[in-house]
């Protein structure tokens, strides 16, 4: 009995997901919440030098040196203009440390529905993807960005 | 009897009794006829026997049964060192470390028996003593002869229960009565330590301490006080008051190492005023023969040729009750002396916070409060920086830990190879970072082995070429400033610049036209890359295409580098520069452009005022001339790509950094002083062609980039 409960409620949390929706250029993007350890107002960026150009450098995160990568320039936008409405997003991936990404703007946490979700094959190899799937949330379109390859170093060519 | 919590002691003293016996057979091999050390090898293969069997490893217990079986016959001249029996035991040391290693990880012995081994043992001993007299001839029943005479203890049950003399006050008969009535009941216990042990008081008092925790002690003999000050023989008695089964007390002190034997009886309250008597005539009582019988089955235990029942039971128990227990922690050993510094420096550190929060109580905000305040911060600053001192000396350890293997490795190397050789170490008490010491074993070995492999000649050319038909390898290791440096040299043949040059062309590493440009020393670096190896064909010693570049990226990894100095015909010496400490260093802060680095104050040499005019030019590339060394100068903001500033200074910054034998000059735009910096990763994400080597946070919370001078130049 206690068990079919707990089993059902399990169920229930594989049907949907939740994602943190920020705007980064005009698009919507959706951060899987699982994924963030924090967000953080922009602050002083030290930069690394002849680190990756999407790299803006590194910030003291509570006494932890962190990463933080431009979103934009990764996905080749134009460069960051930070306002007062920009944050970094500090993700974990499993042990590989933190990371940081600045977003133009922080909106809201939405809860997708897993049919309400649209998964991209991501067969054609030849360019590289940044999403993993479009949620769909009150008549807006989420592109969900897939963090590996946001994260990822680029493929050596 | 859980074990588990003696573990890691006996993991520790293990490992020190078979360094002794590693390092002594060494010397036996040479001196055959060295009584001092058969008799050393012979303690120390005891002791380690008895700790095997205490801690339940039988199979380990076993193997170092036989073996002292051997060292009993040699100690009374029945058997002679021959190189045959030599090398078989140093197969038996290497068993029990295999012992060893399984028990670190997963606190059992495993099932490894290692029959050959025990009967080559066993085969050497028959023919080694097959003339000589009748005792000897059963190997079985040298046994018990051999661990009698070392444990004066394994006489007659009825001797061991010396604690029957102990007479009780008046007072202390009515507090057995009373604990009698309250369901404590009262035993005897009388311990034998090992006569080898140095430490009598110590061992005594940690069997009172495990005493302790089951009961009250009422009394011991002789009294606690002589115990402390170790005036007494090789055995005590005392009676002990405790709630809890005679067996797990006896186990218990059992446990401890060094203790040979513990008997131990239940005694009634009324029996203590016949005590006499029943010391006397024991066998008098039914019920107590029941009891000592169980007590005397513990005892032969300690000549372990017949292990008796109940310690056969808890051995077998013992693993399975450890097996489920978390690996063994790893430990250091500390000398006393670190900690009362470090206990000393704590105590300042109080003083000087109860002086800032006293100052900061009183209301009034004079000058001569912020004095005092300034005062107390310089002081604060000198704590913390000597406490920070005091902590990386707790965690030194001295490289003898790592390298007293080695002579052990050059020997089997020799056979193996059929080379001559020698090696010649110094400066084992230089100490490194626990974390480093753990490391840099396997970097050191593998120098070692290339040294013997590759760097030596045979005893034939090595006659041809003039030189002794002995190789010699030297292991050296020192502190310099803050570093330590680790040399490895042999006399060997050097490193043959022209076969590496061929091979890497050959590896397509570099183009024949690249060779030809390349000096010698570059050549010579070429043999960091990983997948050359020089062996012209595979050995199981070294060659195998994962050796020098394993070594390089392990020193790097430890921020070291490694550096490598060959003559052709006379030998190659490599050169391991390790950092003293790995989290925090001393460095230079300055600036560049707008932005703020650290230096590792450890690579600056000088600090010099540099004036335009005295830029000269070599090759295109700016250089000045120091004092006599010509040093190349590095424009840091153009190497680190910062908006070079407006205002162009009257004169140039230089910061002079060395490496090795070479100089740079880094051109800066300000110092701003020197820091204590803490130092921090980047982060595996993040690329910067090691132009940087990390980061640390300032205390105003930015972060600075630490420049690897080491890359730059």
């Amino acid at each position: 009995m206690d068990e079919n409960t707990s089993r059902r409620k399990i169920g229930t949390t594989v049907t949907t997901k939740q994602y943190i929706v920020v705007n980064i250029g005009s698009e919507r993007y959706g951060i899987d919440i699982t994924y963030i350890d924090n967000i953080v107002r922009m602050q002083k960026i030290t930069r690394v030098p002849k680190a990756q150009d999407y790299f803006k450098g590194v910030i003291n995160l509570r006494g932890e040196v962190v990463p933080v990568m431009s979103v934009r320039v990764r996905m080749g936008l134009a460069p960051d203009e930070y306002t007062n409405t920009s944050r970094i997003i500090i993700i974990k991936l499993e042990q590989q440390g933190s990371i940081g990404l600045i977003v133009d703007e922080v909106q809201e946490v939405v809860t997708l529905d897993l049919n309400e979700i649209d998964r991209i094959s991501r067969d054609n190899t030849s360019t590289e993807s940044f999403i993993n799937g479009i949620g769909k949330h009150e008549g807006q379109l989420i592109s969900l960005l897939e963090l590996q390859s946001v994260v990822a170093e680029k493929a050596v060519q | 009897m859980d074990v588990s919590q003696y573990l890691e002691i006996f993991l520790d003293e293990t490992k020190e009794h078979l360094q002794s016996l590693n390092e002594n057979l060494l010397v036996i091999e040479k001196e055959p006829e060295n009584k001092d050390t058969i008799n050393e090898i012979f303690r120390a293969a005891h002791s380690l026997k008895g700790m095997a069997g205490t801690m339940g490893f039988k199979r380990m217990q076993r193997l170092t049964h036989d073996m002292e079986n051997i060292f009993s016959e040699i100690r009374n001249d029945k058997m002679t060192v021959t190189a045959d029996l030599i090398d078989v035991l140093f197969q038996c040391l290497d068993a029990l470390e295999g012992y060893l290693d399984i028990i670190q990880s997963t606190a059992n012995e495993g099932e490894n028996d290692n029959e050959a081994i025990i009967n080559r043992l066993n085969e050497i001993l028959q023919a080694g003593t097959a003339g000589g007299p009748a005792p000897a001839a059963a190997p079985a029943e040298a046994a018990p002869a051999s661990a009698e005479a070392a444990a004066p203890a394994g006489g007659g049950s009825a001797d061991q229960e010396k604690f029957r003399n102990i007479e009780l006050t008046e007072e202390q008969k009515k507090a057995v009565l009373k604990a009698d009535e309250g369901g404590l009941n009262l035993y005897g216990l009388s311990v034998y330590i090992n006569t080898s042990c140095l430490l009598k008081a110590a061992r005594a008092f940690l069997v009172l301490k495990a005493m302790e925790d089951f009961g009250e002690i009422l009394v011991t003999n002789p009294s606690n006080q002589d115990l402390e000050d170790e005036k007494f023989d090789f055995d005590f008695s005392l009676y002990v008051m405790s709630s809890e089964p005679l067996d797990k007390l006896i186990e218990a002190a059992k446990g401890i190492s060094e203790i040979e034997n513990v008997v131990g009886a239940k005694v009634a309250p009324g029996e203590l005023d016949k005590k006499p008597e029943a010391a006397a005539a024991p066998k008098e009582e039914a019920p107590k023969e029941e009891e000592k019988a169980e007590v005397a089955a513990p005892a032969p235990a300690a000549a372990p040729a017949a292990p008796a029942a109940p310690k056969a039971k808890a051995a077998s128990e013992a693993p399975a009750q450890t097996a489920n227990k978390p690996v063994v922690s790893r430990t250091v050993r500390v000398d006393i002396e670190k900690l009362d510094d470090l206990m000393n420096q704590v105590s300042e550190l109080i003083i000087a916070k109860n002086s800032l929060v006293s100052i900061s109580s009183t209301e009034e905000n004079s000058a001569a409060q912020n004095q005092t305040f300034h005062e107390q911060i310089e002081y604060l600053e000198r704590i913390t920086t000597s406490l920070h001192e005091s902590v990386m000396k707790v965690r030194m350890v001295p490289i003898e830990s790592v390298v007293n293997r080695f002579p052990r490795m050059i020997r089997d190397l020799s056979k193996k190879l059929n080379k001559k050789m020698e090696l010649y170490m110094s400066g084992e008490d230089t100490e490194l970072d626990r974390t480093v010491i753990d490391e840099i074993g396997d970097p050191l070995m593998h120098l070692l082995r290339n040294s013997a492999d590759h760097g030596l000649e045979s005893a034939e050319i090595r006659k041809e070429r003039g030189k002794p038909e002995v190789g010699s390898i030297w292991l050296t290791a020192y502190q310099e400033g803050n570093s330590v440096i680790i040399e490895v040299k042999d006399d060997g043949n050097g490193i043959d610049v022209e076969k590496v040059k061929q091979k890497g062309i050959e590896r397509g590493i570099i183009t024949p036209e690249q060779a030809d440009n390349m000096s010698s020393k570059e050549i010579i670096d070429l043999l960091f890359l990983p997948s050359f190896s020089m062996a012209k064909q595979i050995s199981d010693i070294s060659g195998r295409g994962v050796g020098l570049d394993v070594v390089k990226s392990k020193i790097e990894s430890l921020s070291g580098e490694v550096e490598v100095k060959s003559t052709q015909g006379e030998g190659s010496k490599f050169t391991i520069r390790l950092p003293l400490t790995l989290a925090i260093i001393q460095a230079l802060m300055v600036e560049i452009g707008n932005e703020k680095y650290a230096i590792s104050l450890g690579s600056i040499q000088t600090i010099e005022d540099v004036a335009y005019d005295d830029i000269k030019y070599v090759e295109a590339k700016e250089v000045i001339n120091l004092r006599g060394t010509v040093i190349p100068l590095i424009r840091m903001d153009e190497i680190l790509e910062v908006e070079p500033r407006e205002e162009k200074p009257e004169s140039l910054t230089v910061v002079i950094v060395k490496k090795g034998d070479r100089f740079a000059g880094l051109i800066i735009d300000n110092l701003m002083g020197q820091q204590e910096i803490v130092i921090k990763s980047l982060g595996k994400y993040i690329e910067n062609n090691k132009v940087i080597s990390g980061a640390t946070i300032l205390g105003d919370g930015e972060v600075a980039l630490i420049l690897d001078v080491n890359a730059l130049i």
